[in-house]
């Protein structure tokens, strides 16, 4: 049960051209998440959604704040979905999951082989990535996250690339897999109704990098989008956006 | 008005015409030409020698026959002889090319200090060397080494860079967010990713690098396949010269195709379609 400990997070980046001005992508942010929850991080292009995961991933670092990620006091293993699924083109499907597995016991080929069936993909053992539909790489990519037993799952737009049919198959996918594990999920997107229809609580962003709101989504899972109940909430908070008033940066 | 159209079906290509377009067929057919038109221009230009006199020669030379006054064949001492320079030469480019190639592909720094150089080298063609390693070390081993050497390393230097450029920063950072260990980084993301590559400027170098050898043989060696083409054209015995130019064309083709290409097929087998996937399988299993 990992949790994540945001505070008063900034993140600037240098001006794109010369003599312009630094770009704001978050600016001092507090939050808590904690326990085996799936929050849904919203909001518009370039509200540094994806920056924020860098951050808590590693791969970037903050300007000022700090962000911890624990469990149980240590620091959490983390698992990460991608915009795109981000596979060694050289390597097969199950190379690629082993590539982020710490061992390479057969317990541990078993462990991966069962994520691939959860999403399907019996078959595709020894298939290299460009042999898969951008769907099913982004399968693998899914099965690769979880099945590192991640204690905090990231996942940036998984789906952003996808066409809706298969878009919306991945997130029943996601949604049977979540209800499985129950990981502490992060998960950023710009589309409402796929927040509604996965989180818990949802942590909308505002352009600049600052919290508009934070929803709390109390309906049982696993949820359909063509559920009235989700319809309604999603239209709900849509209008909240319309009139969203960007709070003035300190 | 309703016209109807009756279904042919088309005649299948009869076996010969099928032979002749697949691989095989047209490599052999090809190979009968070319020794046809060479057999009718000997009618014309009497300098020229015949295939068959090439063959006997050749014959002689691979044998260990005589030929009366003229020296004993040695074919097997000179392609020993050069294929061990030729190895050497290129271990050692190949070694500088990668360890440059890496460096070069890895950072902007070293990018702007030496890429330019190396695409310096690569315009340089492998005569040049021939001559500057026979003035630098004179008569013996080391010049044609070090021609194979110089000629290889750009080759392999411009292929792995572009192979460690093409390891792009998602990899990279898909790899950090998970925490994945330098050692397998090394392996799976790095080493695996260029290995095409390296293959691909291996088989560059290996043929732009083998008339390297031949020439710097010409110019300064007392043993060697250059060295004994020069020996028949300094004899005035064209047979013998070109049948020795023949034997080194042969061998540099035959590596090609039934080393380079296949190596090089194998390392970017990542590359291909499911179509292709496919047609190798069902090759596989017949």
């Amino acid at each position: 049960m990992a949790k994540v400990t945001v505070s008063k997070l900034a993140k600037l980046f240098p001006p794109p051209i010369k003599g312009g001005d630094v770009v704001r992508a978050i600016t001092n942010i507090d939050f808590e998440v904690d326990g085996n929850v799936f929050v849904s991080i919203v909001g518009p292009s370039g509200c540094g959604k994806s920056t924020l995961l860098n951050i808590l991933s590693g791969v970037d670092t903050p300007t000022s704040g700090s962000v911890t990620v624990t469990e149980a006091g240590k620091p959490a293993k983390l698992g990460y979905v991608f915009q795109d699924a981000r596979l060694l083109p050289w390597r097969s499907v199950m190379d690629n999951m082993m590539y982020v597995r710490d061992d390479a016991s057969e317990e541990s080929v078993a462990n991966a082989a069962k994520y691939l069936s959860m999403v399907g993909l019996d078959h595709t053992h020894e298939m290299f990535p460009g042999q898969l539909s951008g769907g099913m790489q982004q399968r693998v990519g899914i099965a690769r996250a979880f099945s590192v037993e991640p204690d905090l799952l990231l996942m940036d737009e998984p789906f952003s690339h996808l066409d809706a049919m298969t878009a919306r198959s991945l997130r029943d996918h996601l949604q049977d897999l979540w209800s499985r594990t129950r990981k502490t999920v992060l998960f950023v997107t710009h589309d409402v109704m796929e927040a509604v229809q996965l989180s818990d609580r949802i942590i909308v962003l505002a352009p600049g990098g600052v919290i508009y709101d934070d929803i709390s989504i109390d309906l049982p899972h696993p949820r359909k989008a063509s559920d009235p109940k989700v319809a309604t909430l999603q239209a709900e908070i849509l209008g909240q956006f319309e009139n969203m008033q960007i709070p003035a940066v300190e | 008005m309703t016209t109807l159209i009756q279904e042919v079906e088309p005649e299948p290509d009869s076996a010969i015409k099928r032979w002749l377009v697949s691989d095989r067929g047209a490599t052999i057919s090809a190979a009968v030409l070319f020794l046809v038109m060479w057999q009718l221009l000997t009618l014309f230009a009497p300098r020229v020698p015949t295939p068959w006199a090439v063959v006997k020669i050749m014959w002689i030379e691979v044998t260990g026959g005589d030929y009366g006054s003229v020296r004993r064949g040695e074919f097997w001492n000179h392609y020993a002889a050069t294929l061990q320079r030729y190895a050497y030469g290129l271990a050692i480019g190949f070694t500088a090319g990668v360890l440059v190639g890496a460096l070069i592909g890895a950072s902007n720094i070293a990018r702007a200090l030496i890429s330019d150089t190396v695409l310096v080298l690569l315009a340089l063609p492998a005569f040049v060397w021939a001559f500057l390693t026979t003035m630098w070390f004179g008569i013996g081993w080391q010049a044609p080494v070090l021609t194979v050497a110089f000629t290889a390393f750009p080759f392999v230097a411009v292929n792995v860079a572009q192979g460690v450029r093409a390891i792009t920063p998602d990899l990279r950072h898909m790899s950090t967010a998970f925490g994945v260990t330098p050692v397998k980084r090394f392996r799976h993301l790095i080493l695996a990713g260029i290995t095409g590559y390296v293959f691909a400027g291996l088989r560059f170098a290996m043929i732009v690098s083998w008339n390297g050898v031949l020439l710097s043989e010409w110019f300064n060696g007392q043993v060697g396949v250059g060295f004994r083409t020069r020996y028949w054209f300094d004899a005035n015995r064209y047979p013998g010269f070109l049948g020795w130019v023949i034997s080194f064309i042969i061998f540099v083709v035959a590596l090609d195709r039934l080393v380079l290409t296949k190596l090089q097929a194998r390392a970017f087998r990542w590359r291909k379609t499911n179509d292709e996937l496919d047609k190798e399988l069902l090759a596989t299993v017949g």
